[in-house]
């Protein structure tokens, strides 16, 4: 029986998510371990009208009936959980961080909030972008070092103690290319205002 | 190897004769030092068959990687050994200035073995070991021996203890640069066991650093991060650890009466805005620290450092007092002795009770401010009722029949965060190495503070999780080792990252957390050789079915049973809380 604080929890974020264009109505997904337990996001429920059976418990190692439920991105999910210390996920598609994917091997912010939180956001290529072990690996790979990536195309993995804090780093991130993208948009020479920030990219 | 000196110094007090030999790298590369190292060094040198207080025990002095290399906090070092206390593993660390001093004479370790036949004190540069005649200085306290044997913050820093780890109180303290404190568990009831009255460093050695490129952008990056946390740049300068008063109180999760209530009414007296509104001469810090929460505080009778939060507490809420100049003479009074605080305040708590009950002969009672400083003169010598107090609440309440009544975990006092109003903090004490402590993974800041989120305090699903990974974190830290409090600003993937620019080494944020992983399991693993099992996972009866009648907490117990079977499953152990082999192979411990 899932607590019904942590359902809220799921419920709230997940709304925000589709509230703030960062997922299409069924897609992305959200995760949190409790202790040797994952509780994720039920297959094909919309994440921004979640419903307490929308909530699907199973073992972070072990199989069993949950797995029939889950999310497809479970064993992305499982992977992060079992090679990082986070204990929550989100997984995004926000829109301008995906364009923006397209182009860079990194994503470097500009704007303060996200230079100072961030840092850089690196870019993962994946030919088989969903569910697959090879995505999951690399995706896992990558969050060992960072709290946020962009699987190329595909969207954002952030990784958290709790979930709105996995959920900060994705607004975070989407904000930050919202702000380079109006940037370019403006096209006038970009006055550096941040000491060191050279050394952003080797983050 | 970059970021650790390579050294360990090893020093016989039989033969008043030293050694020194490399440091095997792999060992610092796993168990990275400080605590972790201590730990790995303690495993080997001292057997579960050892007394505490015998000369086959040692002390593990160590530093970390970064100790002494100027990143933010990065003063701090570590002393490891049996606990006379608990008889578990036992690390503590201090801040100050000797761990950056001692990391200047060349070595990262200092295992100290033996007895010297005299008392004796030690005086370390760089290679140079002397020993000299310490009788003159034993039975006096800290402040005049470390005035004697010249502590100069910046140059010459001096450790020692006073007369209550002469007199092996098992919760004595060790002291360094006069009022800091590797305070718990007894290390100065060791360090008297061996005739030894101080250790001085001196050195010049400068740790090299491999990246310093990234280096400085990441002590910038820190001192940003720092500058924009309200707590490490306005709640910790302004008031010092003591701005958590109130705000354990507002949340009813501040132990009252040795535990009987969770609220304090005369808390507002003790709190942090009354110490710097009345007391506060000026703040103070550690060695390259930019957060300052050193208190200088004076009162009619001392001026002196402190006190912490902790301290406050033991002495304040938990006695019932809410004499502000009271606490902080016992305070100064603790430093010059040479005892711990939190049990010294703790274990006065529960004679009071004891004594309201009519269990204990004594005019100790809730609230006898005018007691206090009597009390802790009385414990540090053994005199009258002291040597009944003097190793602490667990043997003082089992001696009259009602172990109950001590506030401990594992023998050790518990601090001030109460159990039922925190049910993280509750598992945390439970499951602690070294007994009932705070500082193995303070579960505040995600149960009140919101670090780096706020959770719900009172939530029991998947409370292991948090724990487990703020014990790894925390023993991290203390392998590092730098102070929590930098932790409250700057996440663990800047120290990661800071590691690896100092070592050369690449850790990614979750090899240091696995790090901190493979020291828990060691500790653990040392308590079991010792023989320890899951029924000292507990807490007292108290916390278990007494609820607060009200405040915030009203109703609440603490349900450590569920919160403890999902903490054994999710690190890796049986049901019987032993590491299971699968984890002692990932975490490469199989073969101890």
């Amino acid at each position: 029986m899932i607590d019904e604080r942590i359902y809220e929890m799921f419920r709230e974020i997940g709304r925000d998510l589709y509230i703030q264009n960062m997922i299409s109505s069924h897609g992305g997904n959200l995760s949190i371990r409790l202790g040797d337990r994952v509780v994720i996001k039920r297959r094909g429920a919309m994440l921004g009208q979640l419903k307490p059976h929308d909530l699907i418990e199973t073992g972070l190692e072990k199989n069993d009936s949950g797995v029939a439920l889950a999310s497809t991105e479970l064993l992305a999910h499982r992977t992060i959980y079992m090679n990082t210390p986070a204990l929550a996920i989100c997984h995004c598609h926000p829109r301008t961080a995906i364009a923006f994917s397209l182009s860079r091997d990194e994503i470097v912010p500009i704007d303060n909030e996200a230079s100072y939180l961030l840092k850089k956001v690196p870019v993962v290529t994946e030919e088989f972008a969903s569910g697959t072990p090879q995505m999951a690996n690399k995706v896992a790979e990558v969050l060992k070092n960072y709290k946020i990536i962009m699987l190329r195309g595909h969207g954002s993995f952030a990784t958290g103690q709790t979930l709105d804090e996995a959920f900060f780093w994705s607004s975070t991130l989407e904000e930050a290319c919202q702000i380079m993208l109006f940037a370019k948009q403006i096209n006038e020479p970009f006055i550096e205002y941040r000491k060191m920030s050279e050394a952003y990219n080797k983050f | 190897m970059n970021g650790w000196n390579g050294k360990i110094l090893e020093i016989d007090l039989c033969a008043l004769t030293f050694k020194s030999y490399p440091l095997n790298a792999e060992m610092a590369h796993q168990f990275i030092g400080g605590r972790g190292l201590g730990a790995r060094l303690l495993w080997e040198w001292v057997g579960p068959e050892v007394d505490p207080l015998s000369a086959d025990n040692v002390l593990i002095f160590t530093n970390g990687p970064l100790t002494g290399t100027g990143y933010q906090t990065s003063n701090r070092f570590s002393v490891s050994t049996k606990s006379p206390l608990t008889r578990t593993i036992l690390d503590a660390n201090s801040g100050g200035f000797w761990g950056m001093q001692f990391k200047k004479t060349g070595y990262d370790v200092m295992i100290i073995r033996g007895k010297a036949e005299k008392p004796v004190w030690i005086e370390i540069k760089e290679d140079e070991v002397a020993f000299h005649d310490a009788r003159e200085l034993w039975g006096l306290g800290v402040f005049a021996v470390s005035q004697k044997l010249g502590q100069d913050n910046n140059k010459r820093n001096v450790l020692c203890i006073g007369p209550a780890g002469e007199n092996l109180s098992c919760i004595a303290s060790i002291m360094n640069d006069r009022e800091r404190s590797l305070a718990r568990g007894g290390t100065g009831a060791v360090m008297g066991s061996k005739n030894l009255k101080a250790i001085v460093v001196e050195g010049k050695h400068r740790p090299e650093i491999e990246d310093n490129e990234r280096f400085k952008f990441l002590l910038y990056e820190t001192r940003k991060l720092l500058a924009a946390s309200p707590l490490t740049s306005q709640a910790l300068p302004e008031f010092g650890t003591v701005v958590l008063m109130n705000i354990m109180n507002n949340v009813g999760a501040l132990a009252t009466r040795n535990h009987q209530q969770t609220q304090f009414e005369g808390a507002e007296a003790i709190s942090g805005e009354e110490l710097t509104e009345k007391y506060l001469v000026r703040n103070a810090s550690c060695w390259a620290c930019p957060i300052g929460c050193t208190r200088i505080s004076k009162t009619d009778k001392i001026v002196g450092e402190g006190p912490e939060f902790e301290t406050t507490w033991a002495f304040g809420a938990q006695c019932g007092v809410d004499d502000l100049a009271a606490i902080i003479e016992a305070n100064s009074l603790c430093n010059d002795l040479g005892l711990d605080t939190i049990s010294t305040g703790s274990t006065i708590a529960c004679a009071m009770e004891m004594s309201e009950k009519g269990y204990l002969d004594s005019d100790l009672r809730f609230g006898r401010a005018d007691l206090l400083a009597r009390c802790v003169e009385e414990m540090a010598y053994r005199r009258g009722l002291g040597a009944e107090l003097a190793d602490g609440s667990l043997r003082l309440a089992t001696k009259y029949g009602h172990p109950e009544l001590s506030m401990s975990v594992k023998g050790m006092e518990m601090p001030a965060y109460d159990p039922r109003g925190l049910q993280g903090q509750g598992l945390l004490y439970a499951t602690s190495n070294r007994g009932g402590c705070h500082m193995r993974g303070n579960m505040l800041g995600l149960e009140v503070l919101g670090i780096p989120k706020l959770i719900d305090r009172f939530q029991v699903q998947g409370k292991s999780s948090f724990v487990i990974l703020h014990q790894n974190s925390n023993a991290a830290i203390d392998s590092l080792v730098i102070c929590k409090f930098t932790n409250m600003g700057v996440a663990d993937e800047y120290f990661a990252r800071v590691l690896s620019a100092v070592t050369g080494i690449q850790y990614a944020t979750g090899d240091m957390i696995k790090a901190g992983e493979r020291v828990w399991n060691l500790e653990r693993l040392y308590n079991i050789r010792q023989g320890f099992t899951a029924k000292d996972d507990i807490l007292p009866p108290r916390l278990l079915t007494e609820a607060p009648l009200e405040g915030p907490s009203k109703g609440w117990v603490s349900h450590l049973e569920p919160m403890l079977k999902e903490y054994y499953r999710t690190r890796g152990w049986d049901e019987n809380g032993v590491p299971t082999p699968k984890k002692l192979t990932e975490l490469g411990l199989a073969n101890l």
